[in-house]
């Protein structure tokens, strides 16, 4: 039948990411580099450039991209979403990233860490005796004990507290 | 209306359809359709022998109807047309149909089937030829005249071909001087002559040798007699028919008589007034009484009126030796009567200080091609030198970078086409002139797709110029040194590079000339999604625009080189001259008709019309009509499906003849499958329907197809009564949206489709049992294929249950 002509059967690493939200917009790159010279990270760490993440998310290379440390280092600061000329939307292209591979079982342990102190002290960082130590100098009140049957019923209801690893479990 | 006596031409095409269809059975049966009186079976009717047989029977047994079974009608139903005309009978009178590609072939495995069919394409035929209308050829006067709007490249190369052909010229140009962008480029490629070079006049010019090319100012040019340059002048209105436009201009006020002025620059030495010098970028100064350059055309000094002091200083006035300047000059209206009008006005280069990061409006030292092209110009302000112009130093390290603000979403997603030309020849001039310059150019991909453009390319890097691939970040000055930096990667390396740089130099996208969308307003014209000027078709009519009489060159319709911009040029001379020549216009009247007791005045087929040819005219004090305008009518219906009180007809598609023509398609079944009608336009749809059958496609004989101008003309009343004629699927098929022969006919009728689904579905009638298509000529397989689906999809429904009402009606 004519409608269905275009149906796809395997998708590609790349039709994944677009899938995605935020990862929309990764065929439009062409590869100008203007996000890998807007970028600090880059910078400083030769194994963060996002123009490369992109084409390498582009070929195909999905391993390479998913269990490397390169899309983690990214900070966030959307200098290359603002400067892109394709309007790629680079930083929120990389939470995709992070959002698949985490699915996949690759994250960086703190990542975890996070989690696991959300969901058993109500706090991502915990209370220290300095942080108390210092509140108290500058005159701040304690900081006050978190509700933990509301806040896990929010994470329970979000989906946050189910297992992530959907791809590895299977 | 005389009685009409139809005589019925049967073409076998070399016994070839006798083999599938039955000739006799088909003869039979036209026999006993009324008013038939003639039958005649041969194997070929639209040349030799059979078009003969035409000529007698309108001759002798003087039949006034023509229906022809015959092969590749679109090719024969000419010659057909033709003969008929020199018979003595109007050629509109004339049904041709196919029943070679529309059923012998398509049909081959079921002959039978395709039999039947083939008595309801006759009959169809015969019922519409009854009521055919003679149709009247129509003269409109054409005046041998054109104006020119923009007196660029373009304008002028246009202006030179039409004057030659004879045609009088009126090249108006917005600027003081005629040149436009090219003229401040300097130099061009690929050729590494003269911008202001043109063709010169092959007319009759005293003492200019015809066979060469020359300098605007120079070429004689300017002293054709049947030209008139209009300086300083821009369209404020256009009115008027095509073949006779009546032109308003409005030209400001020179303060310089052109005929007096010797261009002998004392006024400028006296002029106290100094200000920046836009169109030399800035590089210098200028007087309020200035020219461009030495070497422009005309060569007549200008009062910038927004600076000069006029009476309260007039020291020009009293210095002039030829009492040349007057002060008091007013603004002129000048009417203009011509023909047809041809758009130059081109293109400029986008504001490069929108790309914040680069800090073009910051930083001195970064300018534009265009900026630095003045540079490089032996008459430009540095008088050839490359300087930076914040300290006037010479320039050695200078970084080119491409792309800015082309290919770029955020303002002009298009690739411009000529910037990397452009940087290419000005690094390797400036690399010439400059040879310890180091120059480098940072670019995203390399475009030289043009004759002798790779060697550009080529010759740069042979030259020593560096390629960076990266599109840079931002330019920031050093805080210590206060020198440019040019923050890149380049791709290739993976590396970041900080190049400095005494001059950075942009190449902005190339964007529309200014007052491009007022002018398009004036003109009734188009623009596409990137601003530029819609050409009638890209691929074939690139010079013509939906309205006939009004032509395209240059820039206009997207940034252009010089040699593209002179090919577009001659093209749109050549197509003004062919529209003008004969000094008249001749068309049928094929067009629209308005019922004007009928019509509402509300305005939805004045503003439907593609072609701006309906109009609201007063009749009495509280009541207008639309009429139309035969001239500027195409003919495709558009209004017909559009006018909510059907008080609107084409005079060769009238809704009888329709309705006649779809019941006798539907008359008649002979399948075993549900009848299905398919409604296609004449351009790609009709086509498709050829191509399926020259290609020996197959699909059942219950598809009937039935030829409309365009998609646009079906009327909802229309797809209801088809349903009601006994179809039971509809398809209407159409050409593709951005490839409708009618601009938007093939979209008002997606529209209509849409809306008939809803009335189908209340009137009980399941909405699947009607469906748009669209495709082109070669896509023959398409429509054979949407046959199937629609026949398949009917059968799968059932038999249609119309309901009734009182009336009858459904």
């Amino acid at each position: 039948m004519m409608t269905d002509k275009m149906e796809r059967t395997v998708m590609s690493f790349s039709d994944e990411v677009t899938s995605r939200h935020g990862g929309e917009t990764l065929t439009a790159c062409y590869q100008c580099g203007t996000c890998a010279s807007s970028c600090p990270v880059a910078k400083l760490d030769s194994s963060f450039n996002p123009r490369e993440i992109i084409k390498l998310s582009l070929l195909g290379e999905k391993e390479e991209v998913l269990s490397g440390n390169a899309i983690w280092l990214c900070c966030s600061c959307f200098n290359c979403q603002e400067r892109c000329p394709q309007k790629v939307e680079i930083a929120d292209l990389i939470y995709a990233l992070r959002n698949i591979a985490l699915e996949a079982g690759h994250s960086p342990s703190i990542y975890s860490d996070f989690a696991s102190a959300l969901m058993n002290e109500g706090r991502v960082v915990s209370i220290s005796k300095f942080v108390e130590k210092k509140r108290e100098e500058y005159g701040l009140p304690p900081l006050r004990p978190v509700g933990m049957e509301a806040l896990n019923k929010i994470l329970s209801a979000t989906g946050f507290t189910k297992p992530e690893k959907t791809e590895a479990t299977k | 209306m005389e009685h009409p006596k139809i005589g019925v031409f049967l073409s076998d095409c070399g016994k070839q359809l006798s083999e599938i269809l039955d000739f006799d059975a088909m003869t039979n049966f036209v026999k006993n359709v009324p008013n038939v009186t003639l039958i005649a079976r041969d194997s070929e009717f639209w040349r030799g022998k059979g078009l003969q047989t035409i000529i007698d029977s309108i001759k002798d047994k003087k039949i006034n109807r023509v229906v022809v079974a015959e092969t590749l009608p679109k090719l024969s139903e000419v010659h057909i047309a033709e003969t008929v005309e020199n018979a003595g009978l109007n050629p509109y009178l004339v049904e041709v149909i196919d029943l070679k590609d529309h059923c012998a072939w398509p049909h081959r495995a079921t002959p039978k089937e395709a039999t039947e069919k083939a008595k309801a394409m006759l009959l169809a035929a015969i019922e519409r030829a009854k009521l055919l209308e003679p149709i009247e050829k129509l003269e409109f006067p054409a005046l041998k005249s054109a104006l020119i709007i923009g007196g660029g490249i373009a304008g002028m190369q246009a202006a030179v071909d039409l004057t030659d052909l004879g045609f009088q010229v009126n090249l108006i140009e917005k600027q003081p001087f005629l040149g436009g962008l090219a003229a401040r480029a300097g130099h061009f490629f690929p050729t590494d002559d003269c911008a202001i070079c043109i063709q010169s006049p092959s007319s009759d010019v005293k003492t200019i040798t015809h066979t060469s090319r020359k300098c605007v100012y120079r070429s004689g040019f300017s002293e054709l007699p049947n030209l008139k340059i209009l300086t300083n002048s821009r369209v404020v209105a256009v009115e008027g028919v095509p073949g006779n436009y009546t032109v308003t201009i409005e030209k400001k006020p020179r303060y310089v008589d052109e005929s007096k002025c010797i261009a002998c620059d004392k006024c400028t030495t006296v002029c106290p007034v100094e200000v920046p010098d836009e169109y030399n970028a800035k590089l210098k100064t200028r007087k309020a009484i200035y020219m461009n350059v030495p070497n422009v055309h005309p060569p007549v000094y200008v009062i910038d009126e927004s600076v000069c002091r006029f009476h309260d200083c007039a020291k020009c006035v009293k210095v002039c030796p030829t009492n040349a300047i007057d002060l008091d000059q007013k603004p002129e209206q000048v009417t203009l009567n011509v023909g047809s009008v041809v758009v130059a006005t081109g293109f400029r280069e986008f504001d490069s200080s929108a790309i914040k990061e680069y800090h073009y409006d910051d930083y001195p030292d970064v300018i534009t091609n265009l900026e630095l092209a003045r540079m490089i110009d032996g008459f430009g302000p540095t008088g050839g030198a490359i300087i930076r112009p914040s300290d006037g130093k010479p320039a050695k390290k200078i970084v080119f970078i491409q792309c800015v603000g082309s290919r770029d979403r955020r303002y002009n997603p298009y690739c411009s086409g000529i910037c990397c030309m452009i940087s290419l020849k000005h690094a390797s001039l400036i690399k010439s002139a400059v040879p310890d310059a180091d120059v480098s150019i940072c670019y995203i991909d390399i475009r030289t797709t043009g004759r002798e453009h790779e060697y550009y390319y080529e010759r740069a890097r042979e030259m020593g110029i560096k390629f960076v691939k990266g599109r840079p970040t931002e330019i920031y000055a050093d805080t210590e040194t206060g020198k440019l930096i040019v923050d890149v990667e380049d791709a290739l390396l993976k590396r970041f590079l900080d190049l400095e740089a005494d001059l950075v130099v942009l190449a902005p996208a190339m964007i529309p000339a200014e007052g491009t969308k007022e002018l398009a307003e004036i003109l009734g014209l188009e623009l596409e999604a990137d601003g530029f000027f819609k050409e009638y078709n890209a691929k074939l009519r690139p010079t013509e625009t939906k309205l006939r009489g009004i032509f395209l060159c240059g820039g206009t319709t997207f940034p252009k080189d010089a040699p593209t911009a002179s090919l577009h040029a001659h093209s749109a001379a050549m197509k003004t001259a062919k529209f003008l020549t004969s000094g008249k216009i001749v068309k049928d009247q094929r067009t629209a008709i308005v019922n004007e007791d009928y019509c509402g005045d509300c305005e939805f087929c004045p503003v439907t019309c593609p072609y701006g040819a309906i109009s609201l005219e007063p009749t009495t004090e509280d009541h207008f009509v639309a009429r139309v305008n035969d001239l500027l009518c195409e003919g495709c219906g558009v209004c017909v499906g559009t006018c909510p009180l059907n008080a609107i007809e084409l005079r060769h598609s009238r809704p009888n003849q329709m309705w006649a023509q779809m019941n006798a398609l539907m008359s008649i079944n002979g399948t075993s499958k549900p009848l299905v009608l398919a409604i296609c336009c004449q351009e790609c749809g009709h086509t498709a329907v050829d191509s399926s059958g020259m290609a020996g496609m197959q699909y059942p004989a219950n598809v009937r197809v039935m030829k409309v101008p365009c998609a646009g003309i079906v009327r909802v009343d229309q797809i209801l009564g088809a349903f009601k004629a006994g179809a039971q699927a509809v398809m209407v098929v159409g050409c593709k949206s951005d490839g409708c022969h009618y601009e938007v006919g093939s979209d008002k009728a997606e529209k209509k489709i849409d809306l008939a689904k809803v009335l189908l579905k209340e009137y009980g009638i399941e909405p699947e049992r009607l469906e748009m298509f669209k495709m082109v000529y070669i896509e023959g397989d398409k429509f054979a294929e949407a046959a199937q689906m629609m026949t398949e999809r009917a059968t799968k429904l059932g038999p249609l249950k119309l309901m009734v009402t009182e009336g009858g009606e459904i």
